[in-house]
């Protein structure tokens, strides 16, 4: 199933379109979930929204639910079948975070001890004014979180309908990701 | 806290009495074990920045970032798998807002979102945590995720075991090409009683896949004893 949102030149449309090959593990109306041969370690998942869209903030409320609610089952299954001793649910969201690909994925990556991956960070120590600055500021900004957006069941008969994206928004989140290929 | 320096005779008799213990008793223990339900229900202070019924998101004092949110159940789940689908919806709606206010509020240039399931993969404490963490160029935070290079078929093969222990969730129209397990599975493979159903409904999906794995396995990953 190709999305009407399909991006020319994005690698991760090619892998929903079939145009890339993967071996897929997991697919249904908005989501798929791959593998390939550039993983982490071995059983590294990809969990990605078939439409395109390149960051977080993009993607509808109700498909993120979908898209962790598959990741944790893939999580799950990997634990029973690959005999990993952890998983790792991993997104970068921004090139300063490391995201290389301009379409929001999840990586669900198996973990052993000693696998030469590092998710680990050094503390940072702040002191109480800085503590108390970031909360105020991220707090005030927060206030506002709820009201999740639910599914559109309309959705799938206004077909023409583009990317829900004001000029504002898309100014703003091209500006973060400008330089992302 | 359960105390460090306890003799050998109080450690086992605790050992025994958890052994003892009724499913919700355990819960109502490692509950009570668990500083970050203390957090969630406000007997522990934390620099909180989101909270609902559900989840609670505050800051983080070893942060990788300034800015750098904890978010927590507030129900105890000590791994991610033992979340319900409706939870662990819950929870990333709110860290992708979480992450949108970081973007707007605090100057971050992106942001990563972490879960750590096991030891292995950097879980320190015994309670499920979502981390959200603001990133911007040279901060210092170095994640390295290396590429390696497997062989198709090694790639094939393992994808199959996934799809065997997700009960073949892949390729619902087409029953008769159930990707089968390669290995011999101890457990019934779950696919087999999709295939009696006549028809497949859509809603087939969303159920949680019976994969029989034992939770209690898992926590035994996580050092729990």
């Amino acid at each position: 199933m190709t999305s009407d949102k399909s991006r020319e030149g994005c690698i991760v449309c090619g892998i929903v379109a079939g145009r890339v090959p993967s071996k897929k593990v997991y697919e249904d109306e908005l989501i798929m979930a791959v593998l390939d041969v550039n993983g982490s370690n071995p059983g590294h998942c990809f969990v990605i929204p078939k439409n395109h869209y390149p960051i977080i903030e993009q993607v509808p409320d109700h498909e993120i639910g979908k898209l962790f609610q598959v990741s944790n089952k893939i999580s799950t299954a990997i634990f029973e079948s690959l005999g990993v001793q952890g998983t790792n649910i991993f997104v970068a969201n921004g090139i300063p975070a490391g995201q290389t690909v301009a379409h929001f994925t999840i990586n669900v990556i198996p973990r052993k001890e000693n696998d030469g991956i590092n998710l680990q960070w050094q503390p940072k120590q702040l002191d109480e004014e800085e503590m108390s600055t970031i909360e105020i500021k991220l707090k005030e900004q927060s206030k506002n979180i709820g009201n999740f957006e639910k599914e559109k069941k309309a959705a799938k008969v206004s077909v023409a309908k583009p990317v829900e994206i004001s000029d504002e928004e898309d100014e703003f989140f091209s500006k973060q990701m400008r330089r992302l290929p | 806290m359960a105390d460090q320096n306890m003799s050998p005779e109080q450690l086992k008799a605790l050992q025994e009495k958890i052994k003892n213990m009724s499913p919700e008793e355990l819960k109502e223990f490692q509950k009570k074990q668990c500083i970050f339900c203390q957090i969630a229900s406000g007997k522990v202070q934390a620099r909180k920045i989101y909270e609902d019924e559900r989840v609670i998101g505050i800051l983080d004092i070893n942060p990788a970032n300034p800015g750098h949110v904890l978010l927590l159940t507030k129900e105890h789940y000590s791994i991610m798998p033992q979340l319900p689908d409706d939870e662990i919806s819950h929870v990333f709606m709110v860290a992708k807002s979480l992450s949108n206010s970081m973007l707007r509020s605090i100057d971050a240039q992106g942001t990563n979102i972490l879960v750590a399931n096991g030891i292995a993969a950097g879980q320190r404490a015994q309670h499920f945590i979502a981390h959200v963490i603001p990133r911007k160029e040279k901060d210092g935070v170095n994640f390295v995720l290396p590429q390696k290079t497997m062989e198709q078929n090694e790639v094939e093969a393992i994808g199959n075991k996934i799809i065997a222990a997700l009960g073949g969730n892949i390729e619902k129209e087409e029953k008769t090409q159930i990707p089968m397990p390669q290995l011999t599975q101890p457990k019934p493979a779950p696919e087999m009683k999709k295939q009696d159903k006549k028809e497949y409904k859509k809603d087939d999906k969303d159920a949680a896949p019976k994969t029989g794995i034992d939770l209690d396995d898992i926590a035994k990953l996580f050092g729990a004893k």
